[in-house]
């Protein structure tokens, strides 16, 4: 139709017709996020080593003894091998498998049961991580950054416990309706400074963590004063909830395996996202928003319609996280559920960014988090090293995982382009 | 008047559009309403309040006693109501443009003294007939002057166009530390060593946030969480490696006040202004300090261009990466001397006990409009709101304690959504810097 | 200064911006270095100033071989630069943007302002600049952002002053002051270097001129050639400066703004009582520097903006408050003015940003599901007939040229049934391939019976395309008038002094 012989690119930007060769710097690492994720895994594992030196009195002392005598350097090494080896070795076996164990069970065809507790646990702990890592997920991607995940999945917890332990009905009635539970109590509780993004551009960074505390008051006062106090107890623990809504675990409980119909709930979420990010036109609209929300607004997306509801999905499945959390684990709540920094709605923000907010990765990366929780507490239980080392790991991983995949290669076109850490770049101006 | 002051005072003039102004004005009119209904008639027709200003303890320096204030509860708060509606419909019906803001502080402190008036009032729930204010204050002003050190970080950071959301982070490595070094070393410095350590581990923190925000373009806001997740997780762990082991790295010790002679006499505001721990007169000299740095000096200057429009200013000359590499260290020194002074007025570290003041403080900054001056009037205000829960829960105030835990950060809450309007950041805040 | 660049060579990648460029500048000579957007004069420019680096050839300053490491030492040896995009920080006064990075201090590294202000009122007397030191920048008209801008080089002692297309957000009449003002600081000793892509004006105040094409200089001119010899050195090929367009006969009214009211995002009434009709088979161009309340105006048209008063009516039926939602599925056209921003979501595919604007009307979705194979069809299809350059359509907007980008906004919007077209700034950065193509499709969109309103502050546009030509200035319509009236008395309603004939 038109005729142009005139190909030139625009003047504002120096870029490269499409086509030609682009000078890289040849960077493994950049390219292929499993290898970067392997990367920054050992480079954790070593931080985490680091830690557990400079506080075992017994390395250190070893340590120490050097200034005595030069062999003990050989001894030093093998005390520190053998600490950090015996932790990282509890790790392993406390979220996969103990290969004894294995060995054992293959051996002999006995044992089964305690052969498989570990994964059984880590795919236990996996479902509720997942769910609340994707709800995390779709947010970022529509350049939303919820930080009330963990307030959600308290408030969905707190929901499905009360739900689960004061209706009484049968299972089949029972389960979905304290899940429903859940998802709604997460709801309400990402609608608050959803809404008030919407219409009062209140940043959501501060109003989320805010309304995280302020959950964390109700969740006392919930098991301190009213009725889901556990009767009998002067603690804070509320009720237990009926096995008619727990979620009963895949192998029956006499196994004494927990891994739980939960895993079902969290594969249909994955299959959700999925859809919903690239099938939906509702996920379009929010991947627009996320990656352009002016464009998004000229092209007639209304933007407050789309931080309601991608607060309400976000929230719904931090609460049904939360709710999941309870009714596959511990089945009651008490003061302390999901509480602080490492609880599961922060855990989830690393988790989806080492995921790329996609939810395969986020699935694949919610798998190793949940093994390192697991396993670091099958580690404290080994070795007495406190479980926080595993969220310290996770923090440094993903720190790690951050630098090499942001460097913008220096001849990159402009225009946003899939990285991690960098949604919206906005600061405060939204 | 000076060019520097025409700028400034352009940024710190709000103009509200005339749609939220109306807001305001119902939501005046009906805490006014509240105060009447609550408050006035919910006090006995015969009830008494007192407000005393002594603080408790009189110790040799007796500031110059000033008496009780005695009032008859409904009455006053009836007034103060009514006052509260009027202003409240005034806003409504002229929309003034200007000047909003300063109404509603007026409306805020009179709810304040309406809501003392009612909890003290005899007869009632309260199990002492009497308020004591000055106390409260003094409380207050522990909270208020972490506030501070938290906000001026914030200010120092964003200012030059780094998000630094590790403030909490900061806080809690520099209380950690600083109780370790407040623990072991003894004699009079031992706050000193203390503070130095902390601005240390503050800035460190920083080096780290500004090194991943300014180098690599990081998201600030998610690395600044992601930050505060580990070192949260890492305090915990070297608490029960370090402290639960051995206690006696963490009896850090109460600072103790250092009364300015004479003028901590002066009644109500002496003992809370004057006669403070040394932290506190130093948040306040860093006010100063940051405010001149920031508005009057050509480093200043430099910062501010930077985090406004940072192209222009490498244009002449400017290292972008430079300026932010400084201020976002500075930044978090500043906080890890906040987090050293928490631990100063508390006694000792104690994982979670930071509560979210790190993030409160932001809120502050963005109330003050990213002035340091601005900062420490919203400081006051959150910091009034911890002392004054924990008093309502202990006069029989008929909410649950566990609610009242909550409004300092439903405060915080309803301030960042309502009453700020859409605030100006620096333009560059937020947004990493690419060289071309 | 005497300024020479011997054989500069810049690459990106495989892609050669700068190739073996000479150019020598003799003080007191306005040199101009003419090419059209994309021809690589920005790349030269950021060379020249020390942002770049070249790969090859030097830099040679009153002989001496020179290296930049950064701007700061360009600045320093003598060289000024006046923006396209002004860098002046917005919220600072005239007088802090000025001494910005070369500040008198006093004790405590306090900014002395007091000497600032009278070394900027020395400078302003000196070259005839008035501007209020105390001014803050952002609430002063862009004419005078740029004397600002101009004031900083001198103030900084620039020998070399470079002028990067420096007329594109002025009126005529301003124009004319800024030549003036060149010339002044010509005859004072000043070497300049006057980049431009407008033949008049290189024509109005050149000594010589340097024609550079596709990064590579095509040869030197004088201001005495012709405007169409100058343009053909410019872009390689006879270039068509008038667009064809069929015999002018429109039909009744199918826009029209009545009273309008809008409000800037500031507070201040940015568009004041606009009254304005388009009928169809007609174009009507708006005129007018911008900054004069076109941005807003359009913002209201499609729904990005708030209306305080006043109607808009499309055929008959009022939608001044509809959301951009409504617009769209009312058949408004709309090429944006940023289209990085407003138009194009970079990271998305050329597919995806086909259907940006309709990703739920069948086929691309049903039922809320997006059917991926149909958005592709469309995008392959849209591709050939609007032959958008990119390697597929499901490569990422942001690795097309800006003329492509432009395509693919056109192509999407004139793609759909339109019952009005709105085009703000249609070819802002476009190379002279792209304008012809935007202005054969907006004139082709009029010529087969429909309306549209095209905003431009490039004048040579706003007569080439208008069938009516309505002028802005701060807010209202100065004058309606037709194509035929001359540039001076068009210039003269941009700056609210005219009268129009209508």
């Amino acid at each position: 139709m038109t005729n142009t012989d005139t190909v030139t690119p625009d003047e504002s930007s120096p870029v490269p017709p499409p086509g030609r060769a682009r000078h890289k710097i040849w960077r493994p690492s950049a390219q292929s996020p499993i290898v970067t994720a392997a990367l920054a895994l050992l480079l954790g594992l070593a931080v985490g080593a680091i830690i557990i030196i400079v506080t075992t009195p017994a390395i250190l002392d070893a340590w120490r003894s050097i200034f005595h005598s030069w062999s003990g350097i050989g001894h030093a090494i093998k005390v520190t091998f053998d600490n950090v080896g015996a932790a990282y070795r509890a790790i392993f076996t406390g979220s996969i498998v103990d290969p004894a164990s294995l060995w054992h069970s293959i051996t002999t065809g006995h044992g089964w049961d305690n052969t498989m507790t570990p994964i059984s646990e880590t795919l236990t702990y996996t479902s509720p991580l997942l769910i609340a890592s994707i709800g995390v997920g779709i947010a970022f991607q529509t350049g939303i950054f919820n930080i009330g995940a963990n307030g959600q999945a308290v408030l969905g917890g707190i929901a499905g416990g009360v739900i689960g332990s004061m209706l009484h009905m049968p299972m089949v009635f029972h389960l979905p309706l304290t899940m429903i539970a859940g998802i709604i109590g997460g709801m309400i509780a990402g609608a608050v400074p959803g809404v008030l993004k919407a219409y009062t551009g209140a940043h959501e960074v501060i109003t989320t963590i805010m309304f995280n505390y302020v959950i964390y008051s109700f969740l006392l006062f919930v098991v301190l004063s009213t009725p889901f106090q556990q009767p009998g107890q002067q603690n804070d623990i509320g009720r237990m909830m009926d096995t008619t809504a727990q979620l009963p675990p895949l192998f029956g409980t006499s196994s004494g395996l927990r891994v739980n119909y939960g895993i079902f709930v969290a594969a249909a979420v994955v299959v959700f996202a999925w859809w919903f990010l690239d099938r939906s036109s509702m996920g379009f609209d929010f991947r627009v928003t996320g990656a352009n929300p002016t464009a998004a607004r000229a092209s007639g997306i209304n933007a407050k319609r789309v931080i309601v509801i991608v607060f309400l999905i976000s929230g719904g499945l931090s609460g049904l996280a939360g709710m999941v959390q309870v009714a596959s684990t511990t089945h009651f709540i008490d003061g302390t559920f999901l509480i602080g920094n490492a609880g599961i709605g922060f855990t989830a923000i690393t988790v989806a960014l080492l995921g790329r907010n996609r939810p395969m990765g986020i699935m694949w990366s919610s798998l190793l988090f949940a093994a390192l929780g697991v396993g670091g507490r099958s580690m404290q239980a080994a070795t007495g090293i406190p479980l926080d080392l595993a969220t310290v790991i996770q923090s440094v991983i993903v720190i790690f995982v951050a630098t090499p995949v942001l460097v913008k290669e220096i001849y990159r076109l402009r225009g946003s382009s899939e990285s991690t850490l960098q949604l919206a770049n906005k600061g405060w101006n939204s | 008047m000076s060019v520097v002051e025409t700028a400034a005072e352009e940024q710190s003039v709000v103009i509200m559009p005339s749609g939220r102004t109306k807001a305001i004005g119902v939501i005046m009119a009906v805490i006014g309403v509240f105060t009447i209904w609550i408050f006035a008639f919910g006090s006995d027709a015969s009830a008494h309040s007192q407000i005393t200003f002594n603080p408790i303890n009189l110790g040799t320096d007796a500031p110059w006693l000033v008496g009780t204030l005695t009032v008859a509860s409904r009455w006053t708060n009836l007034i103060l109501g009514l006052l509260m509606v009027a202003i409240g419909v005034e806003v409504y019906v002229r929309r003034p443009r200007r000047l909003v803001m300063a109404r509603f502080g007026v409306v805020a402190i009179m709810f304040f003294f309406a809501l003392l008036v009612w909890v003290a009032r005899t007869p009632g729930p309260a199990p002492v007939p009497y308020i004591n204010l000055t106390a409260l204050l003094i409380n207050a002003s522990a909270v208020t002057m972490v506030l501070i050190f938290g906000s001026l970080s914030g200010v120092m950071c964003e200012r030059s166009g780094v998000v630094n959301i590790a403030i909490e982070g900061q806080f809690i490595g520099g209380a950690f530390l600083g109780s370790m070094i407040a623990s072991t070393t003894h004699g009079f410095f031992s706050f000193y060593y203390a503070a130095i350590v902390g601005a240390v581990v503050g800035g460190l923190i920083g080096l780290l946030l500004a090194f991943l925000a300014v180098r690599y373009r990081s998201d600030q806001i998610i690395v600044g969480v992601v930050l505060v997740t580990m070192l949260t997780g890492l305090a915990s762990y070297f608490t029960s490696q370090v402290f639960t082991p051995f206690p006696q790295f963490n009896t850090g010790n109460l600072a103790p006040n250092v009364a300015i002679p004479l003028i901590d006499k002066i009644p109500v505001i002496g003992p809370v202004l004057f006669n403070e721990t040394a932290f506190f007169y130093v948040a306040i000299i860093l006010v100063g300090v940051v405010s001149f740095a920031l508005f009057k000096t050509r480093y200043g200057l430099h910062v501010r261009a930077v985090g406004e429009h940072p192209r222009a200013a490498s244009t002449v000359g400017i290292s972008v990466e430079r300026v932010r590499y400084i201020n976002v260290v500075l930044g978090g020194a500043i906080a890890g001397v906040g987090g050293v002074a928490l631990m100063a007025t508390s006694g000792q570290f104690q994982p979670g006990y930071t509560n979210g003041y790190g993030y409160i403080a932001l809120a502050a900054m963005i109330f003050g409009r990213w002035r340091p001056s601005g900062a420490v009037v919203a400081s006051i205000i959150f910091g009034l709101s911890v002392p004054l829960a924990q008093l309502l829960g202990q006069y029989n105030v008929p909410v649950s304690i566990y609610i009242l835990n909550m409004f300092p950060y439903l405060i915080t809450i309803f301030v960042v959504a309502g009453l700020i309007g859409r605030v100006r950041a620096p333009a560059a805040d937020g947004i990493p810097y690419k060289r071309e | 200064m005497r300024l020479e660049l011997r054989g500069i060579t810049k690459r990106f990648g495989g892609f050669t911006a700068n190739d073996q460029i000479s150019i020598t500048v003799e003080p007191g000579q306005i040199h101009s270095l003419l090419g059209e957007n994309g021809a690589g004069k920005s790349t030269l420019m950021n060379v020249l100033f020390g942002l770049l680096t070249p790969d090859e050839g030097e830099i040679l300053i009153d002989g001496e071989p020179t290296k930049f490491a950064n701007s700061g030492e360009a600045v320093r040896r003598g060289i000024g630069m006046v923006h396209q995009h002004f860098m002046l920080v917005p919220v600072f006064s005239v007088a802090e943007n000025v001494v910005l990075g070369f500040e008198p201090t006093k004790s405590l590294n306090r900014v002395d302002y007091k000497r600032a202000n009278e070394e900027i009122r020395r400078v302003s007397k000196e070259f005839n600049l008035e501007v209020d030191p105390d001014a803050i920048v952002e609430n002063l008209p862009v004419g005078l952002q740029q004397r600002v801008e101009i004031l900083k080089a001198l103030s900084h002692d620039a020998e070399l002053l470079i002028l990067d297309e420096p007329t594109a957000v002025l009126t005529p009449q301003e124009i004319d002051a800024l030549m003036a003002i060149v010339q002044s600081l010509a005859d004072a000793g000043k070497s300049i270097l006057f980049i431009t892509h407008k033949l008049k004006e290189v024509k109005a105040i050149a000594d010589v001129i340097t024609v550079i094409r596709q990064g590579k200089v095509v040869g030197t001119a004088q201001p005495t050639d012709s405007e169409a010899e100058l343009a053909s050195m410019m872009v390689g090929r006879n270039v068509e400066l008038t667009v064809e367009k069929s015999a002018f006969s429109p039909g009744s009214d199918v826009f029209q703004i009545r009273d309008l009211v809008v409000r800037d995002d500031r507070g201040l009434i940015a568009v004041n009582k606009v009254s304005l009709d388009v009928r169809s088979g007609e174009i009507v161009a708006l005129a007018g520097v911008q900054g004069n309340g076109q941005t807003e105006l359009v913002e209201a048209i499609v729904g990005m903006r708030a209306v305080e008063s006043g109607t808009i009516t499309l055929n008959g039926r009022d939608v001044t408050r509809d959301s951009p939602r409504k617009a769209l599925d009312n058949g408004i056209g709309h090429i944006p003015e940023d289209r990085q921003r407003d138009g194009l979501v970079m990271s998305m595919s050329v597919a995806d940003n086909l259907i940006l604007n309709t990703p739920r009307r069948a086929p691309f979705a049903r039922h809320g599901t997006r059917n991926l194979g149909a958005v592709k069809e469309n995008a392959e299809k849209l591709v050939k007939d609007f032959d958008i350059r990119t390697t597929s359509v499901e490569a990422t907007a942001d690795s097309l040229s800006g003329g492509n980008q432009q395509k693919v906004i056109v192509a999407r919007e004139l793609s759909r049934p339109l019952q009005f077209l709105v085009a703000s700034q249609p070819t802002r950065g476009l190379d002279v391939g792209s304008i012809e193509y935007v202005h054969r499709q907006i004139v082709n969109h009029r010529n087969d019976g429909n309306g549209a309103l095209v905003v431009s502050s490039e004048l040579d546009e706003v007569i080439a395309l208008g069938d009516r030509i309505a002028v802005m200035f701060e807010g209202r319509i100065s004058g309606i008038v037709d194509p035929t009236t001359s540039r001076e008395d068009i210039g003269l309603l941009m700056t609210g002094t005219g009268t129009s004939s209508e």
